[in-house]
């Protein structure tokens, strides 16, 4: 009996002791973002960019780790599963992966219970392009030519994803028939776009921005409810009236469930100051990504909203779930 | 033509101290990583991105970057070569005949052909990207997915017939290698197939942990077989560097190669790859003597080895003057690029002229430093060969375990490497080859893409294949391969029993 006691005691005290340690020093070893997705992407380098200013403000370093594969479903099992001490952060919250797949398959996380929003970082929108050489100059033009035609073709990322949806959604607003061509990722969707294999394409500002400079594309219009700061001259879908508004692919910050309010606070914290800093912004605005922060109570309310659209899309556009 | 006071300029930039230090360290770190199994070029780039970005200079980060990506190619031969495990998947092909060599004691040869053959291909490839590099990229921009199948179909078929003594066990092991490779997430819906309700199995396997088990887990089972504890070598090692007749049989094997990678690597996607067995292709085709091939011709290690070092320079094209990543060490590249403020694509060449001169002098150089480094290693890597197979075959064990656990640091692709080296020692045993399973693995899902992509903007008009111009020449070159080796075969088939008569 005393034994089973003094076990008892043991262990509330180590617990304790190693609740208080952990809340006291945190950060004391350096911090590991888990970017779901390969090096390169546009999630991996906001991610080592976030990871490039930290410094200034987390006396502990703050590393970039890929966990490819698995359409990024892998990276956010390891976080979901991973101890909930600030330690191993995902980066990459509201994706395409959280908004938009979970209305398709099964997942092996519950998005709702398994995470804890920590603050949002950046929106990837969604632009839509045609190439220069193309005859459409306008989205009208666009319309036009898909009202004479059978159907027309759109290059996509991968079915399903935001970009798939926005542009069927596009379709069915403007009532014209779109087969959209999914690919191996945004890099494999642009090169077709560019290289005039169909007839429209896109996708967020930083992939099709520096062909859009260059004058091999012609962005069309933006599916969001106000223009993107980082593509300001490309009018939204709205203005041209059209009904195509999404939440694009977002950006954001999340922890394990259970992981200490204090953690989540100063993370959340140091990533308002990190969004707030001249040098990232300075390097955000290069890679033509929108500095677009919102802290955790906010994010929250919007994911949600963002997740039920996405959800609703579906249904209206009758894409097949599995 | 081309901007000689650019060229003039990068070489300046190339030439200062920092900037040959850093093309040092990336040319023996990309050696290094080339020659261990697992650890691959993107992986290590990825792992010195932090440093590079304490670097001032963008040119000196991507320097070193690019060194180790094509220092990795240098490297990825010599295991094919030793072990007949390949590195990458670009030399593949080079097991069949650089692995005989090693086994009749010219491992010395092979090696020291494939480090000269990919300087001269090298060289070769970064002379076309200093005269050509834009107008080439808009031409890759043709290729569609109509035009990719076609090439996958090609480079298939290929591999199907060169990289085995009979066609259809060839076909066999090819399919295979088509069905290995659609386990996992399908290439356009992101569905899960063939998982089996595996979890692991839901994420696609890796190239690393099959060529491993494979070749490498399934060698060493093989070698159980023989009761004498032997060395790799049956014979004594002879010349520990390539004799001047290797030189000359293998010189315009090379310039062939590097040609051949140069315009084939411009492609995104599986470029180094096609490159290869295209070049090998080529070679069996031209050579004097092509009943040598698969017996360890020299033409067949050099050809191959150069072709995927043009490919690796010439995939720069695409990427510095498109801003399109053909691979996922040049994906890594445009990530540092980015992060540096410099975005990749058709300005960089107007707007960072230093980054891009800079870049391509510290390859002319990095290509030399590569020679140097390498040839004196051949001697080293050859004399490895006389450890005895008792001592090497435990040590292959743990650096392909290591190896393969470090791709992904994932137990479960480790007993998927132990099941593929049994099966690997199983085909051996009935006179599979298992080059065009591995090479189908690589190429099907991008075969699979572009089919489905093709058919998607047709409407499910098979006709697009054909009648596009690119596309059907290649189709046409395919048809015309497959029945050209059906009527030898025929004839082959009708002679023999004439001659038994």
């Amino acid at each position: 009996m005393l034994r089973r006691i003094w076990t008892v005691l043991a262990t509330v005290s180590t617990v304790l002791v190693a609740a208080t340690t952990a809340v006291a020093a945190y950060p004391d070893k350096p911090i590991q973002l888990i970017v779901p997705y390969g090096a390169g992407g546009s999630t991996d380098v906001l991610a080592r960019a976030f990871a490039q200013v930290a410094p200034k403000y987390v006396p502990q370093p703050v590393v970039v780790v890929n966990k490819t594969g698995g359409g990024g479903i892998p990276g956010r099992v390891d976080v979901a599963r991973s101890k909930p001490d600030g330690y191993t952060v995902l980066f990459g919250w509201g994706s395409g992966e959280d908004l938009v797949v979970p209305h398709q398959r099964p997942l092996p996380y519950d998005l709702f219970k398994d995470f804890e929003t920590v603050c949002r970082v950046s929106v990837h929108s969604i632009v839509l392009a045609v190439p220069a050489a193309s005859p459409y100059k306008t989205l009208a033009d666009l319309v036009k030519a898909g009202k004479s035609k059978d159907y027309l073709t759109a290059s996509v990322s991968t079915k399903g994803a935001s970009v798939d949806i926005t542009f069927l959604l596009f379709g069915k607003a403007a009532g014209i028939n779109v087969t959209t061509v999914p690919g191996s990722g945004g890099a494999d969707a642009i090169t077709k776009l560019v290289g005039g294999h169909v007839d429209f394409g896109g996708g967020h500002p930083s992939e099709v921005l520096p062909h859009i400079k260059a004058g091999r594309l012609r962005g069309l219009a933006v599916a969001l409810e106000e223009r993107d700061p980082s593509v300001p001259d490309i009018p939204t879908f709205r203005e041209l009236g059209f009904d195509v508004v999404t939440a694009g692919s977002v950006k954001g910050i999340a922890v394990p469930k259970g992981t200490p309010k204090e953690v989540v606070a100063y993370l959340e914290t140091k990533c308002k100051e990190v969004a707030a800093d001249a040098e990232f912004q300075k390097i955000m605005k290069d890679i033509g990504q929108p500095v677009m922060y919102q802290g955790a109570d906010e994010y929250s309310v919007w994911f949600k909203k963002a997740y039920d659209q996405y959800g609703g899309l579906y249904k209206s556009l009758g894409i097949e779930t599995k | 033509m081309f901007d000689v006071a650019g060229l003039w300029q990068g070489f300046q930039l190339a030439f200062s101290p920092v900037n040959l230090l850093w093309c040092l360290i990336g040319c023996v770190l990309g050696t290094a990583v080339g020659v261990l199994p697992g650890l691959g070029p993107a992986a290590t780039i990825a792992l010195l991105l932090p440093i590079s970005m304490k670097m001032g200079s963008p040119v000196t980060a991507i320097i070193l970057m690019s060194g180790i990506f094509y220092g990795a190619m240098y490297g990825g031969s010599t295991t094919s070569i030793l072990l007949k495990i390949p590195g990458e998947a670009a030399s593949v092909v080079t097991c069949i005949d650089g692995y005989q060599m090693a086994k009749k004691g010219r491992a010395g040869a092979a090696l020291g052909v494939a480090a000269i053959g990919s300087f001269v291909a090298g060289t070769i490839g970064l002379v076309g990207m200093t005269v050509m590099a834009p107008p080439l990229a808009e031409a890759a921009l043709k290729f569609g997915p109509a035009e990719y199948f076609s090439l996958t179909v090609l480079g298939l078929l290929l591999a199907t017939y060169l990289a085995s003594d009979s066609p259809l066990k060839g076909l066999t092991m090819a399919i295979f290698g088509l069905l290995l490779g659609s386990i996992g997430l399908d290439p356009l819906s992101g569905a899960v197939r063939f998982d089996f309700g595996v979890a692991d199995l839901q994420s696609n396997l890796d190239f690393v942990t099959l060529a491993m088990g494979l070749f490498g887990v399934g060698e060493i089972l093989i070698s159980l077989e023989s009761s004498k504890a032997a060395g790799i070598l049956t014979t004594t090692i002879k010349n520990v560097f390539p004799t001047l007749a290797d030189l000359a049989r293998s010189g315009w094997a090379m310039v062939r190669g590097g040609v051949i990678g140069f315009f084939v690597g411009i492609l995104p996607g599986g470029g180094a790859v096609l490159s290869s067995l295209l070049s090998y292709a080529v070679e069996k085709k031209v050579s004097k003597h092509p009943e040598e091939f698969g017996q360890g011709a020299i033409e067949g290690v050099a050809g191959p080895e150069s072709a995927n070092n043009a490919a690796a320079s010439s995939s720069f094209i695409p990427l510095l003057t498109l801003g399109i990543p053909g691979n996922a060490s040049t994906a890594m590249i445009f990530a540092a690029l980015l992060i540096h403020g410099i975005t990749p694509g058709p300005f960089l060449i107007k707007e960072h002229a230093d980054v891009f001169w800079g870049v391509v002098a510290s390859m002319y150089i990095g290509n030399v430093m590569l020679l140097v480094l390498n040839l004196p290693l051949v001697g080293v890597w050859a004399q490895l060969l006389r450890v005895p197979y008792a001592f090497m075959a435990p040590l292959i064990m743990v650096l392909t375990l290591v190896g393969v656990y470090s791709v992904n640091n994932s137990v479960f692709d480790i007993w998927v490497m132990l099941v593929m080296g049994i099966f690997g020692y199983l085909a051996r045993k009935l006179k599979f080859d298992l080059g065009p399973l591995l090479l189908a693995f690589v190429l099907g899902p991008i075969m699979e893409r572009s089919l489905r992509q093709a058919l998607l903007l047709s409407h499910g008009d098979f006709g697009i294949f054909f009648m596009r111009p690119i596309s059907g020449a290649l189709m046409g070159v395919a048809v015309v391969f497959v029945l050209y080796n059906l009527w030898a075969a025929r004839k082959q088939k009708r002679q023999a029993p004439a001659r038994a008569a």
